[in-house]
Parts: structure tokens; sequence; C-alpha cells
């Protein structure tokens, strides 16, 4: 396993020694003391693992293609940014905008993750154990957002084909989400994806997969129609 | 019989307008850009005051006079050379077909100048086709994509353009083709609205940090531009500027677009004559001007209206709505179609309906098909190269050897609002207005 230490150097020498190894044919990379610099391991397009040691500022991991990096403390705004495939696992929590954007892949944090989780989402999966903040899925347009505890206000907010899945609590839906049932299938999906991608003990203390709301688009934002003329005026 | 009068306060126009709302529930939504007359300060009111005794000229037709324009030289490893500093703004494959979108590349290409993505990703025959490509990174980030960052020459973070600023893109649904869905990842049909704000920042500082990570992404290579619609473009610049830009574009209120709410097209944001102005004294205040490149945007139709923004302060000119005329916009053909869609030659503004008569904004094939991507191509380049021409004939007249020393001394403006704006001498006088 390689160490680059981040300690006295800025992220753009830290993401050049990153590529010097992958280069090199490194396979797993670890950064110590990152200090929550912004921009560590951006654009990383390689199947390779790095482990963050400590906290990251904005956008780390964004814009990757087939990553696989660890967040061992909490991650800043625009975490995991458009990444078009690979993992980001954040073991503390994750600030706003994570999974912005997303492309493909898998965002997965430990902890809670704050305003607009999973804007404008294009494909892939972000699970949180904890809490999300307000407009979390705002103008989603495709993928899974899994909330394990309580979302905030205006969730779901004007989406397309994104479809989301709460364990706790919903503040308020946002314009044009509502609530639709859960099939069995899907329930077996739902729990296979939570134990997959959270630890056993963090998964124990979740909610059952069959508890979970299920949160899409009503669709009324889709196309223009006179007769929904108050869904459209309020309309973030 | 006496003639009847209309009123000028509820004239006609207002009058359909009125009927149309209370029939729809919905405010009016087309393209093109502003149709109002111009009654504020235009490059129209400034004239060029080419060499006479206290200035000698270039022989117009023979002396070199070099339009060779070099962007991006703040921060970048490789700023960019194009032979010309007209170049084609952001137009997304979606609001535009893949014939329109090809045979712009096609066109730049051969003009030794550049093109520019647009709110929908990149194209693959749109990168093959370019000498210089621009990827754009909009707020909606439909169809971003790593590996197509990293092939562009230059990377533009749009904050907002000039038709609109401070809203999104449009695409109604007729345009939302099975392609075009697929490359943005919506439903087939939707009518899609744009985001206003970036998904991960949302102000000047963390933009700083952006454009940090848009320089990570592609190695510290190819420069970083800004481009923002035309509103309180003083701050905006330093803000820009601030965030470590490249490169700044400025976007007017005579800028285009293929569809958004008319109300944006004629009531916001300031014309590409002031913005010019404010942009530069910006620079000036912060001491980046000529170290961070300004292009200017909206409503730009030849050389002379390019020459002046260049004299303002301007390093290069993006056009879009005259690149999209050579095409054939509004051109009188198929003037049966024009009809259906309720428009006709010269009075087309009907690219949000998707059923553009000469195949530039639509999705439909057969339309698509009257668009011939060489012939386009062809166009596309005559009319960069005769606008650069026209910039050079000028740029002689004033004895300049490099269209880029065009200043504001070359100038003098015909109206007191255009003094006033630009802070050059009124013709006729040796006083600057408002001063």
């Amino acid at each position: 396993m390689a160490e680059i230490d981040a300690a006295g150097r800025s992220a753009r020498e830290v993401n050049a020694a990153i590529r010097k190894l992958i280069a090199e044919s490194s396979t797993d990379i670890t950064v110590l003391n990152p200090a929550a610099r912004h921009n560590l391991a951006v654009a990383i397009l390689h199947g390779v693992h790095i482990r963050i040691a400590g906290s990251a500022g904005y956008y780390c991991g964004g814009l990757g293609d087939g990553a696989s990096i660890e967040i061992e403390g909490s991650a800043g705004w625009g975490l995991a940014e458009s990444m078009l495939s690979g993992t980001v696992v954040v073991h503390g929590n994750a600030g706003s905008g994570a999974a912005a954007a997303l492309r493909n892949g898998s965002v997965i944090v430990y902890g809670d993750a704050a305003a607009r989780l999973g804007v404008s989402m294009k494909g892939g999966e972000v699970i949180v154990a904890g809490n999300c903040g307000y407009m979390a899925g705002f103008m989603a347009q495709k993928g899974t957002l899994i909330v394990c505890g309580d979302a905030g206000d205006a969730f779901a907010d004007s989406m397309y084909a994104t479809v989301c899945y709460v364990g706790g609590k919903i503040a308020s839906l946002g314009t044009d989400a509502v609530l639709s049932a859960l099939d069995p299938a899907e329930i077996e999906r739902l729990e296979a994806s939570l134990s997959a991608h959270l630890p056993p003990a963090v998964r124990r203390s979740k909610p059952a997969a069959a508890d979970f709301k299920k949160v899409i688009a009503g669709r009324k934002l889709w196309n223009f129609d006179k007769r929904e003329w108050r869904t459209w005026q309020e309309a973030l | 019989m006496a003639e009847l009068q209309t009123s000028g306060i509820f004239a006609p126009g207002v009058i359909e307008d009125i009927q149309a709302k209370a029939e729809s529930g919905l405010y009016s939504i087309r393209g093109f850009g502003t149709l109002r007359e111009r009654r504020w300060a235009t490059f129209d009111d400034l004239t060029f005051l080419p060499c006479s005794l206290t200035r000698i000229p270039l022989e117009g037709y023979r002396e070199k006079c070099s339009t060779k324009t070099v962007l991006g030289t703040r921060f970048a490893k490789k700023p960019i050379e194009l032979d010309i500093p007209i170049m084609i703004t952001g137009m997304s494959w979606g609001a535009l077909s893949f014939n329109a979108k090809v045979a712009l590349a096609k066109g730049a290409a051969s003009a030794g100048s550049s093109n520019t993505t647009g709110d929908g990703g990149m194209l693959r025959a749109e990168r093959d086709n370019s000498r210089t490509l621009i990827y754009e990174v909009l707020p909606s980030r439909y169809g971003i994509n790593i590996h197509h960052m990293r092939e562009a020459d230059a990377i533009e973070l749009t904050i907002g353009q000039g038709a609109k600023p401070g809203t999104g893109g449009l695409l109604l649904g007729s345009k939302v083709s099975d392609r075009i869905a697929e490359q943005r990842d919506l439903p087939i049909g939707v009518d899609q609205r744009s985001p206003a704000r970036h998904p991960d920042f949302l102000g000047p500082d963390d933009m700083i940090i952006k454009v940090e990570e848009l320089r990570e992404a592609t190695d510290w290579q190819v420069p970083i531009f800004i481009k923002m619609g035309a509103s309180r473009v003083y701050d905006d610049v330093k803000l820009a500027a601030k965030a470590g830009a490249d490169v700044i574009v400025v976007d007017g209120m005579e800028g285009g677009t293929g569809a958004s709410p008319a109300i944006f097209q004629e009531h916001t944001g300031i014309p590409t004559l002031a913005a010019v102005c404010e942009a530069r004294l910006a620079l000036e205040d912060i001491g980046l001007y000529g170290e961070v490149q300004l292009i200017i945007a909206g409503g730009i139709r030849d050389g002379v209206d390019a020459a002046k923004a260049m004299a303002l302060g301007a390093d290069a000119c993006y056009i879009g709505t005259a690149s999209l005329i050579a095409l054939n916009c509004n051109k009188p053909i198929y003037e049966d179609d024009y009809r259906a869609i309720g428009a006709a030659p010269h009075a087309c503004h009907h690219c949000h309906t998707g059923r553009c008569p000469v195949g530039i904004t639509t999705q439909d094939p057969e339309l698509m098909n009257r668009l011939d991507i060489d012939q386009g191509a062809e166009r596309v380049r005559n009319l960069l190269r005769a606008m650069t021409l026209e910039i050079q004939m000028l740029a002689r007249s004033c004895g300049k050897s490099n269209i880029h020393h065009l200043e504001p001394e070359d100038l003098a403006a015909l109206t007191l609002e255009a003094s006033a704006v630009c802070g050059i001498p009124l013709a006729g006088t040796r006083k600057v207005f408002g001063k």
C-alpha cells in the first residue's frame, strides 16, 4: 500500500502524487493528514482504492470514473459530483450537494448529509445512513436516493425519474413529490443494497426495508398544464 | 372615413399577448432573442475615426494586419490560439440539430476558430470536427463527462446567459426526442427546465474552489472561462477574475436563445455595448485588464460590431444567432413551413417549437436533413472570414497592424447616451457626457 503525506502540500501536489502512484501501478493509496483540503482525488479515472485518512473539503472524488474512495472523516460540499462510475464512502458526514449531478456509481455516507443531497443526480445510487437536510433530490433525474434517517424540507422537489426511499420522517415533501407503495421485489432490492453498502452494525440500527417510504415524481411538472397552475406557481 | 386608431398602450401585440395568456395560463415562451426596437445605446451609436493627418493608415487591401487571437494566458499551460477573433458560442445539441452542431464545428475549424458545446454535453462528431472546442459546464450538467472535458481545449463555467440571466434553460418536450432524452438522462418528451444555480456551489467564494477543481480535472492545461449574462457586470467581472478565470465571457441582453420566457429576453440584463464598457472598467480597476482576456457576446452581427467591441476592450467576440443565420435561419425557403408554425422568413423566432423549417433548431430527422452539413459549414466559414476581413479593413484604416490594437480613441460617439456609456467624446464636441 502506498502512502502520501499531505501535510504541508497543496491539493495540486497531493493529486499529482496520487496520479504518479497510479502511473506506477499502485492500486491502494492512502492520503495521510488531509486536513479537509478541497479538491482531493478529483478526476481519478482508474479502478484504484484511495483512502483519505481524515476529513476532505469540497469536491472530494468529483468528476471521477472508476475509483473506490474512502473518506475516514467527513466531506465538504459537492462530494463525488458528476462521478461517472466508482464508489465513494464517507465514514462521517457530508456537506451540501453530495452526489450532485451524479451520473453513475455509488455514494455512501455513514453519517448525515446536508442540504441538496443528490441534487440533479442523473443515475447511480446514493445512500445516507443518517439524516439529510432540505431539498434532497431537487431536480433529480434518474438513479436511487436512499436516506435511512429523517429527510428535511422540500424533499424530492421537481424530480424527473429518480426513486427515493426514506427510513425516518420527512419534514415536508417538495413540489410534485408523491408517496408511492413499495412492492415486494423493491423491498428485497432495497434491503440488498443497504446490506451491501452499510456496515452490519449500522444497517442493524436502521429501519427494516419494508418500513421505508418511497417518494417519486407526481409528473405534474413534466409538461405544463394550466389545470396544474398552483403546482407550477409554487414550483421552486 | 377617418383612419381607425390603435392604442399606444394596448397596442395590437399587447392585446394578443394578454389574450394568449388568458387562453393558456402560461407566460409566453419563444426563441431567438429580444425583438424590441433598440432605443438604448448600441454599437450603431459609435463611428470609427480613421486616419487622416493625425494618424497614418495602412494600405486597406494589402498591408498585413494580424488577426491572431490568444486566450487564456493567465494560468493555463496551453492557452488557445485562434486565427481570428470571432468564435462560435455555446448552443446545445437539443436546442440545435445534430447537423447544425456539426456544421458549426466544421465551419469554425476551417476558419481557424473555435466552437462551444452547450447545455447538453458534447457530441462525438462535434469534437471530431472541431479544431478548438470549448466545453461548457452549466448548472444543469446534462451529459457531463470527465473524459469529454479532458478532450476539450478550454472549459467554460457558465453562470448565465445574456438572453435570460438569472434563470435556467428551457427545452420544450417537442425537442426532447429519444436521443436527446438519453443524452441528458431525462424522460422523453418532458418540458425540460434547467436549473439556474449550479448544484455544487452557490456564491463567488465557493466558485474559487470550483475553478480549482476544474483545473485539477484538466491538469491545469487548458484555460478556464467564466461566462455570465450581463447584469451587474462591473461587480460580477471582478468576482469572476478573483475566482481565477483565465477568460471572462460577458453576454449582453441582445443574446439569443433556443427557448425562454419572452419577458426575460425583453426585460432583463443590460445591452452588450454597456456590458463591454463595464467589463473593461472592472478589469482595469483591479489591474487585470490584458491579463484576463475578455470575450463579448450578445447580438454581434458583423465585423463592425465586433471591431467596435474590440476597440472598447474585448479580446474576442462570440457569435450565435449570426452563425445560425449563416446556416439559413430565417431564409425565404420552405415558406409554407414557416407559415405552418405562424412565422415567416425574416420574422421567425419559433426555435422553441422544434419545427424549424430550415433544419437548424429541430430534432425532426426530415427537417434536419434540409441542412446539409458541408454546405452549412462552408457558409459559416465564409461568414467568419468575411467578418474578419471587415475588422481588418477598419483596423487598417485606423492605422493598426494588429486588430487587437484597436482602442477607444479610434471611436467617436454619435449620441449622448453612447458617449456617457462608453466614456468617449460625442462627435462634434470634445466632451465625454456624464463625466
